[in-house]
């Protein structure tokens, strides 16, 4: 954990605000390593944490809540899905539901509709409410992109830029392994000055920010890039930014560690009660 | 063939609702006027739920209509543009789920303008639950949590909307409050009913026979609100109403 020292792990260290952004992988994206969907857990610093899965830009797809309570079964958490579209079945307030979660983990599909749909249901302020409470928000694809100013997308058909939230400053384009249609359109939006400087991500990646700083990089596999994209003389010009390859057999909480939660009766409490149902939730 | 601009807001009811009957269906496919009518079906309010498309095409076979659908969460795949694939139907279907939802994803789209200028164009515009609210002013929407929700629709039609109205008592009564508190004066309707307007007056309103009444409701003037129940034409099996749009542009005349 070296790396993490220094700067950057001050920001971890003061800096509640998280957000772990994918360019791809994770379940929605049947991938078998499970190490991006660990970190999110990780990340919140938590023994059982609550983790709801936000699948609105596939429009809440089955086969995607399917794959959430089956990956995250593999670990101690607290799992919920919430689903724009039913929200009168389940007679949910968002905002209430939202903030008391550990992790939100926002999934694939139309940003374009998943960012209409949250204005709508006015998700976009309880984001930066949950985000600023360190509710730990995380995502691949349109999930990962909403966060910043812009991303590249193809909820038009065709690859283009698309305004995001402005949590974190620059832009995200993401599959840059298995979608390259939209590397052209992301230089294009950059060259143009339609998006600022930014991120492209593989699948199986993913940016850690504490804050609006970037204060990691990490991957799946050693093979897999992120790039650093910023405008120089006129043309977007590309460098790798250092990786660290998660490991498949590390045990949970490591990332957790550098940002403790501070100790005390009533969480311990709580959280052993929570340990306690979802025990009993698996062996029901 | 022209059409003068029609809507058919149900109550609840048709394929959607898995009714055995599908009298709402074939009244609809009737109005069209032609013998195989390109019908559209808007799944959006569901998040483009697949399960609910395969009962479209199920109930909307191709032996007596041109199916088809659009699914804005997919746009990579499938029409290729919308607008013009809307304004060459004769019939659009709106399914139902959440209006809020489907209302935010529709102007990201520009499907709300595109959809003003099919109806102006004559193309028949249906739909139940959120498929019917979204052509009202403004409606009340599902219980989300709390209060009931004032939700501001397209506005093709100038009054306000509720759905599954002598079904949901709770419903009833938010309906009626709001309009006593201010909303424009409207229509709640119940699972098998449903309004057919003409431009933007009701032209009739028909049901299964098994419905719970269609109501107008409007504000009293002493701070409450008077329910005015409609006459329901009974449909038939096989009988298809008086040609769409003969009746139609008799009703506009009118």
């Amino acid at each position: 954990m070296s790396r993490m020292a220094g700067a950057a792990g001050r920001c971890l260290r003061e800096d509640p605000r998280r957000i772990l952004a994918m360019g791809g992988g994770g379940f929605t994206m049947n991938d078998r390593s499970g190490v991006l969907d660990r970190l999110v857990l990780e990340l919140t610093g938590r023994g059982v944490p609550r983790v709801c899965f936000l699948p609105t830009a596939s429009g809440d797809q089955r086969e995607q809540l399917m794959r959430f309570h089956e990956r995250f079964s593999l670990w101690p958490c607290e799992t919920s899905i919430l689903s724009l579209f039913h929200l009168q079945r389940d007679r949910l307030d968002p905002r209430e539901f939202l903030l008391s979660q550990d992790a939100i983990y926002v999934g694939g599909g139309s940003m374009r509709n998943m960012l209409a749909i949250w204005r709508e249901h006015r998700i976009d302020a309880v984001m930066r409410e949950a985000w600023e409470a360190g509710v730990v928000l995380a995502g691949l694809s349109a999930g990962a992109m909403c966060w910043f100013e812009g991303g590249i997308s193809l909820s038009g058909g065709r690859p283009e830029a698309v305004k995001g939230l402005g949590f974190l400053p620059g832009s995200l384009s993401v599959h840059r392994d298995s979608e390259p249609q939209r590397w052209p359109a992301y230089q294009r939006a950059i060259a143009d000055g339609q998006l600022p400087d930014g991120y492209a991500a593989d699948d199986g990646t993913a940016l850690v920010f504490a804050g609006r700083h970037l204060v990691e990089c990490v991957a799946s596999a050693p093979s897999q890039r992120i790039v650093r994209v910023e405008l120089e003389a006129g043309s977007p010009v590309q460098r790798p930014l250092p990786l660290r390859v998660l490991n498949r057999a590390e045990a949970p909480a490591s990332v957790g560690r550098l940002a403790p939660a501070p100790i005390d009766a009533e969480r311990v409490a709580v959280e052993e009660l929570r340990s306690v149902r979802v025990l009993r939730q698996r062996w029901e | 063939m022209r059409r003068p601009p029609q809507i058919v807001a149900f109550g609840g009811g048709g394929f959607s609702m898995g009714s055995e009957s599908t009298l709402l269906d074939d009244y609809v496919i009737g109005l069209t006027g032609v013998p195989r009518p390109r019908v559209c079906f808007l799944p959006t309010a569901s998040g483009d739920a697949d399960h609910y498309v395969v009962r479209f095409y199920r109930a909307f076979a191709a032996g007596r209509c041109e199916p088809s659908h659009i699914s804005l969460f997919r746009r990579e795949t499938g029409v290729a543009d919308p607008r013009a694939h809307l304004l060459a139907q004769d019939l659009i279907y709106v399914g139902g789920g959440s209006v809020v939802s489907l209302l935010g994803t529709w102007r990201a789209h520009g499907l709300d303008t595109a959809l003003r200028e099919a109806w102006q164009t004559g193309v028949v515009l249906c739909g139940g639950s959120a498929g019917s609210l979204c052509w009202f002013s403004e409606a009340v929407s599902g219980f989300h949590c709390g209060a009931p929700r004032k939700v501001t629709g397209l506005g093709l039609l100038p009054w306000s909307n509720a759905v599954h109205y002598g079904d949901e008592p709770a419903r009833r009564a938010a309906f009626q409050g709001a309009i006593a508190t201010g909303m424009a004066p409207g229509y709640g309707v119940s699972d098998g009913a449903a309004l057919r307007f003409v431009g933007v007056e009701l032209a009739e309103v028909v049901g299964s026979g098994r419905d719970s009444g269609a109501f107008f409701v409007s504000g009293d003037g002493h701070g409450g609100a008077t329910e005015r129940e409609l006459p329901i034409r009974k449909l038939d099996q096989c009988l298809f109403p008086a040609h769409g749009a003969d009746a139609g542009e008799e009703a506009v005349a009118a």
